[in-house]
């Protein structure tokens, strides 16, 4: 038995020696794009892993702490709590940049693998090319954001407890096992036939995405909740720790909204201009539109959900801030003004950081999908379509199904953070922040930037050489 | 034809691809060594045909049986072990992959077998050099002419040895000097080794190389020829 079980282990270690070779030739044949992929996955798996780090550590902590950083936000369970829980939010745009990361140069892998399974891989076997292909850029960038953690909690933690480390190793190890296992996973319908290569893709319904990003967004939510429940307890009242799962809550439930008008403004306006549209660009726009109605909404869903979490926050901000002044003007403040405010600050910086992350995702994704479809680009220049018509189109295409999109994240993440702001102030009268409106103008110019950085690639693409390749 | 029993044989297959009927009740028999055309309009079903007969795709009635094997019914592992070692697939264009060279393009079946990267490489070339195309194997197939890289998807079909070599319209998008060249090879390396060729095309040149031709319908058989 026991020649039997060496004989098979040394088989699968040969094997898989074989298929890392194979994913290395595969990885330093490939051009600039792959290259790109790479570096991206690298950067978002060092994000995940440095932001999932910091929230694995403060969620060790018991009790009261004197933490050298955070401006005593972070010595109480309490505002702890919060500081876990926006770290956790934070993933989520983050996951978000690493799928998009995942997504470039999909459709040429797609058929890569599949002539792999032509040439008689096994469907196991291809799957496990790909992780090997993604796992090391996931492994690289979450080693590095670990050795930095590492370094950082050393510093500011004289002994960190066994709990600590746990969670680090688990961050550590966890990062690169599941970006590789993503990579398996989305290889699913190329790994179902050889043919791959020569079939058209299919538009895909809205369907698939919104669960993933659900699951993803309850997973998440789950976690945050069980931290947040867990480091709080005895600090908070019974109504204030109900208050924040009903805001995370509606912001999910805003966000989705968004994420599905955007799908169904792109189908019904697909169709309604393909059939009406009097020029070239608008016609192009709306046939993709009408071709792939959920590309808008898969590329913006995250964008979409900052923008309700932004709008919420600006609102809530401005209404706090007034109940701040009020209640130091009645002498009620409990500590420094410096307190409150540095943890108004902290939240804002986040949702900056999210919008930055989400806006590179957007730039990232764009640029992927004018890859994917550059055949297509290149033969309409080939048969005479100038380029500033292809360039309008492109920007049609986002333009267009993200601005009920947007509308809806705003108005609703305004509602949000003005029924936040009701129950929650006593020191003044609530007001409606119409300043928070301009966050969603502002986002909704800033995706028709990130669009327009797209564009020199397009002037690349269309090329009549790419004509050349299959 | 000294062969009657046939290596691969398909009986009464069908297939639809949605609602379009490809194969309706197609029968085809292929013998060892022998090269056998299959011919039609486009939209006929030629294809398709081939992809059933590799077992890339399954029927959706109908058997397709190889060396006594039911290919319709075998696992998907099973399928991937005999196009890795028995059966050898060129398609028109796309089977290369871009990102390797030509020598590792075709060494790819032997090194997803295991077989040691030097003796991989080894036999790549020796094949490489039979079909001409020695000269390349440091390049990428974006680098290649078509003519070259079409041989050198047929030296990657041939390497493991197969039994049967799948060809769908392996000069489609050759000029006439370059089909020539590949087609040549192709039924001198066939001949050579006794493998078997099914052949699909619509040039009734490249058809004429062929020891038998088989013309297809409307995804029926409508027509049977000898040719040599």
């Amino acid at each position: 038995m026991s020649s039997i079980g060496s004989v098979s282990s040394t088989g699968m270690l040969r094997s898989l020696r074989t298929d890392l070779r194979m994913a290395w030739r595969l990885t330093r044949g490939s051009d600039r794009q792959e290259w790109w992929r790479m570096t991206l996955t690298a950067l978002g798996a060092a994000l995940a892993t440095g932001i999932a780090l910091a929230a694995v550590t403060l969620g060790s902590l018991r009790g009261s702490h004197r933490v050298p950083v955070g401006n005593e936000l972070l010595d109480e369970p309490g505002t702890r709590a919060g500081v876990i829980l926006a770290l956790l939010l934070l993933l989520i745009p983050v996951l978000g940049f690493l799928g998009q990361c995942a997504r470039i140069g999909a459709v040429h892998r797609d058929r890569r693998l599949a002539a792999l399974r032509l040439a008689g891989a096994t469907p196991w076997q291809v799957r496990r090319i790909a992780a090997l292909e993604t796992g090391p850029a996931c492994l690289l960038g979450s080693v590095s954001a670990t050795v930095v953690s590492v370094v950082a909690l050393l510093r500011l933690w004289d002994e960190p407890t066994a709990l600590a480390w746990t969670g680090v190793a688990l961050v550590a190890v966890g990062v690169p096992v599941l970006g590789a296992a993503a990579s398996a996973v989305a290889l699913r319908r190329v790994v179902a036939s050889p043919l791959g290569w020569v079939r058209r893709l299919r538009p895909r319904t809205g369907r698939g995405p919104g669960l993933l990003f659900l699951g993803a967004f309850l997973l998440t939510g789950a976690v945050a909740l069980a931290t947040v429940t867990h480091t709080s307890t005895g600090t908070t009242g019974r109504g204030y720790g109900k208050t924040p799962l009903m805001v995370s809550g509606l912001v999910v439930a805003v966000g989705a909204g968004a994420v599905w008008l955007a799908g169904a403004t792109a189908r019904g306006v697909g169709r309604l201009l393909a059939r009406r549209a009097r020029t070239a660009s608008t016609l192009i726009a709306a046939e993709r539109l009408r071709d792939d109605p959920w590309a808008a909404a898969r590329t913006h869903a995250a964008v979409l959900l900052v923008t309700v979490v932004g709008t919420g926050f600006v609102g809530v901000r401005q209404v706090m801030l007034a109940d701040l002044h009020g209640m130091r003007r009645d002498g009620h403040l409990g500590m420094d003004m410096g307190y409150y405010t540095t943890g108004l600050d902290l939240t804002a910086a986040a949702i900056l950081v999210a919008l930055a992350i989400v806006l590179s995702a957007l730039a990232v994704g764009t640029a992927e999908a004018l890859a994917t479809r550059r055949r297509g680009l290149a033969a309409l220049t080939a048969a005479g379509v100038p380029r500033t018509v292809l360039g309008r189109a492109l920007l049609l295409e986002t333009a267009l199904p993200l601005l009920p999109a947007v509308a809806l994240a705003g108005t609703g993440g305004m509602a949000i953070g003005v029924w936040y702001a009701a129950i929650t102030t006593e020191y003044t009268t609530p007001s409606v922040p119409y300043a928070a409106l301009l966050v969603p103008l502002a986002v909704y110019a800033a995706c028709l930037l990130a669009a327009a950085t797209s564009l020199p690639l397009l002037r690349r693409s269309l090329h009549p050489a790419e004509l050349r390749y299959a | 034809m000294s062969n009657p029993v046939p290596l691969l044989a398909a009986r009464d297959l069908v297939k639809a691809h949605g609602s379009t009927e490809a194969l309706r009740g197609a029968s085809v028999e292929l013998r060892a060594g022998e090269i056998l055309a299959v011919t039609g309009a486009s939209g006929s079903g030629k294809s398709t045909l081939l992809h059933c007969l590799a077992g890339i795709v399954r029927p959706d009635a109908g058997s397709v049986t190889y060396g006594g094997e039911r290919l319709d019914r075998l696992p998907e592992k099973r399928l991937s072990e005999l196009r890795r070692t028995e059966f050898g697939v060129v398609f028109q264009f796309g089977q290369l992959i871009p990102e390797l060279t030509a020598l590792d393009n075709v060494a790819l079946p032997l090194l997803l077998a295991g077989t040691s990267r030097e003796d991989a490489h080894g036999r790549a070339g020796e094949w490489l050099e039979r079909l001409g195309v020695r000269g390349q194997a440091e390049l990428r197939p974006g680098g290649m002419s078509g003519g070259q890289a079409q041989r050198t998807s047929l030296a990657r079909a041939l390497v493991t040895g197969p039994k049967v070599v799948f060809a769908d319209e392996p000069t489609g998008a050759l000029d006439s000097l370059a089909s020539e060249q590949v087609m040549t090879a192709l039924v001198h390396t066939a001949r050579e080794s006794g493998t078997a060729v099914l052949l699909i095309t619509h040039d009734a040149q490249v058809a004429a190389y062929a020891d038998r031709e088989v013309r297809l319908s409307d995804g029926t058989v409508s027509a049977l020829e000898v040719t040599a």
